[in-house]
């Protein structure tokens, strides 16, 4: 069977490429340096060799930030360009950590410079869960030649070697620091009491996950409104269906790769989870899971909410270059503010979905869906 | 004002039973003993225990409404091994519960009762069919089921003197009969509901721990089962709402 929907690149064929990924490594022109001078405005770490790992700066004077990229309109070509020409360079996290602690803490870009052991040489890599880097070099030095520009929250979050990661992670959050800086400064070991380096792409879901947990503690109580809504929206050949339903907090996401896209193969192919009040266990949807579930609970919690939540992510061959799991984060933000579709009963919703996907293989994939219409509520036994 | 010592064994039986349902409720506590009843949050299922002051190792108690944080309760029993035995002091107008075992000494801030669901009425039901079976069998039938689906009928054919559990996944089936001489009782009445496996895999894994579980049963109607917890001192009665067959 093909794995390729849960696999999106790690490697679970046993081949030493993934052979969707390969098909980008042909298409760019390098121009290659033993040296770089210029911005760096993020930092990345791999999890190849994990607790041993590598990591470095993220060398780039374009904009490294996805929200800034979806605000200006960047279209996938311009994406994958960008990125392209975007140097990883990694060492061992001794020589790199405290350059790489300058520039996650930095809320601009720091200026760099670094010395590579070898010219930068093409090595794009794709997965579901980060965006795609194009040129890697071994880094033998670096030096910062800026300041980094601390904002107060992050300062004194980072400064506090008591808090706890998760504590650290939502107070951030909560004093409206991005979601894609915390992820950063999570990976470069910057927050927590026992602080290490995280692999970005384990980062970047821990944060989600995190942020999560803490969104779903305070809207705990919030009151249900009644009515059936729908929100979608594309971003990238992504469509995203989110169904808010009444009733406490459960959801569930079905992810259809249609044929010839990405990871989809010869045919269509759907995966599923979701989740009641707690979650165990990683995803087989991997990060988007996670990201999409991140979008939902802030509406939510901004509302002043609560709801069931379904969310149907639709991958057409569009999607042709894997972005990383902020895609999905900002296309379900922007489906969920799209004025919503009202449904008078769950079967209109229903057959408003079907109709936006143009098929109905989401409903059978839905184990949520079933036992919205077939479970009874005791009160349903309670005469007069 | 609640003064009391109990085994950590049963108060851990005692928390089991409500954390299958809920993360929080309001705990009746009078010289009575202490019970509660709460719906989850989907109102499908519905849990009422009462454990006797007889339980308790001592037990003085003035009649009072506890506001108790069952997730937070659940990991302080982790902390307690068997045989130990915990005390329960709460003074008067006091908003902090003293937890005492082994030396160890938690002091909980109990919730506002207020910001937990009120208890809810009891239905009133209609449930002829009546069988008594071991939980142990009950929880194996449930688990057998859940590996292929996410939904489990229950029922008794009184032409074959049976009664059965069967689940259907996308593919599979599973049936298992217990006829009268594996069950202690069973009543000769038609009834037959479907009922969702999310909710009876938490609540079986309680009720595996009881030598005899009642189960009462209607047609297309909500299962109520009815056991015993701390040696006959303690009662629970578990309530679920059926699913409707699919069209």
């Amino acid at each position: 069977m093909k794995q390729c929907g849960t696999c999106k690149g790690r490697g679970f064929c046993g081949l030493s490429q993934c052979p969707v990924t390969s098909r980008f490594y042909a298409s760019l022109s390098i121009s290659p340096s033993s040296s770089y001078m210029g911005g760096a405005p993020s930092v990345f770490v791999g999890s190849t060799g994990y607790p041993r790992v590598r990591g470095g700066p993220l060398l780039t004077d374009g904009s490294d930030n996805p929200e800034h990229w979806v605000h200006h309109k960047f279209g996938i070509d311009d994406i994958v360009r960008v990125r392209a020409q975007t140097i990883r360079g990694t060492a061992e996290a001794s020589i790199t950590c405290e350059s790489m602690h300058e520039i996650a803490l930095s809320s601009r870009p720091v200026d760099v410079e670094v010395a590579f052991e070898k010219p930068v040489r093409f090595d794009l890599t794709f997965d579901g869960t980060l965006a795609p880097v194009g040129l890697y070099g071994s880094i033998t030095s670096i030096a910062v030649l800026d300041n980094a520009r601390v904002e107060r929250p992050v300062e004194r979050v980072t400064s506090d070697t008591d808090l706890r990661a998760t504590e650290a992670v939502d107070q951030l959050y909560r004093e409206k620091v991005d979601v894609h800086r915390i992820q950063q400064l999570f990976t470069s070991g910057l927050l927590g009491v026992r602080r290490r380096i995280v692999p970005t792409r384990w980062a970047i879901t821990a944060v989600d996950d995190m942020i999560a947990e803490g969104l779903k503690q305070r809207i705990r109580h919030n009151p249900t409104p009644e009515g059936i809504r729908i929100h979608t929206a594309t971003l990238y050949g992504n469509q995203i269906i989110c169904l808010l339903l009444p009733g406490p907090w459960a959801y569930e996401m079905i992810e259809i790769w249609d044929k010839n896209s990405l990871w989809g193969g010869e045919k269509t192919s759907i995966i599923r989870d979701g989740e009641r009040e707690r979650k165990s266990g990683y995803s087989p949807i991997a990060g988007a899971y996670y990201s999409a579930r991140l979008a939902v609970l802030e509406l939510l919690e901004q509302t002043g909410h609560m709801a069931s939540a379904i969310v149907v992510r639709r991958v057409s061959d569009e999607y042709w270059a894997p972005l990383g799991t902020w895609v999905i984060r900002e296309a379900a933000r922007a489906a969920l503010k799209t004025p919503p579709l009202c449904c008078p009963d769950i079967d209109t919703a229903s057959r408003t979905i079907t109709a936006l996907l143009g098929s109905s293989d989401w409903l059978a994939a839905s184990t949520h869906f079933r036992t919205i219409r077939t479970q009874k509520t005791l009160f349903d036994f309670i005469s007069g | 004002m609640l003064k009391a010592a109990i085994d950590a064994d049963i108060f851990r039986e005692t928390i089991d039973v409500i954390s299958a349902l809920v993360t929080e409720c309001r705990l009746q506590v009078s010289d009575a003993g202490i019970q509660t009843r709460a719906v989850d949050t989907a109102n499908v299922a519905m849990v009422s225990i009462e454990v006797r002051p007889e339980a308790f190792t001592s037990f003085t108690a003035t009649t009072q409404e506890l506001g108790m944080d069952i997730a937070k309760m659940k990991n302080i029993i982790a902390m307690m091994n068997k045989g130990d035995l915990l005390s329960l002091d709460l003074p008067e107008d006091g908003h902090k519960l003293a937890l005492t075992f082994r030396g160890y000494k938690y002091s909980i801030t109990l919730l506002d009762v207020n910001t937990i669901r009120k208890e809810p009425n009891m239905p009133n039901l209609d449930l002829p069919g009546r069988i008594i079976l071991s939980g142990n069998a009950l929880n194996s039938a449930i688990k057998a089921a859940s590996v292929i689906s996410d939904k489990i009928a229950l029922g008794i054919d009184p032409t074959a003197g049976i009664f059965y559990m069967e689940a259907e996944g996308d593919t599979d089936q599973i049936r298992l009969e217990m006829g009268k001489d594996e069950l202690e009782s069973l009543s000769m009445t038609e009834a037959r509901s479907l009922f969702s496996l999310d909710y009876l895999k938490d609540m079986g894994k309680v009720m595996s721990r009881a030598t005899q579980v009642e189960v009462l049963l209607g047609n297309d109607h909500p299962v109520k089962f009815l056991f015993d917890i701390a040696d006959g001192k303690g009662h629970v009665e578990y309530l679920l709402a059926p699913r409707i067959e699919a069209d």
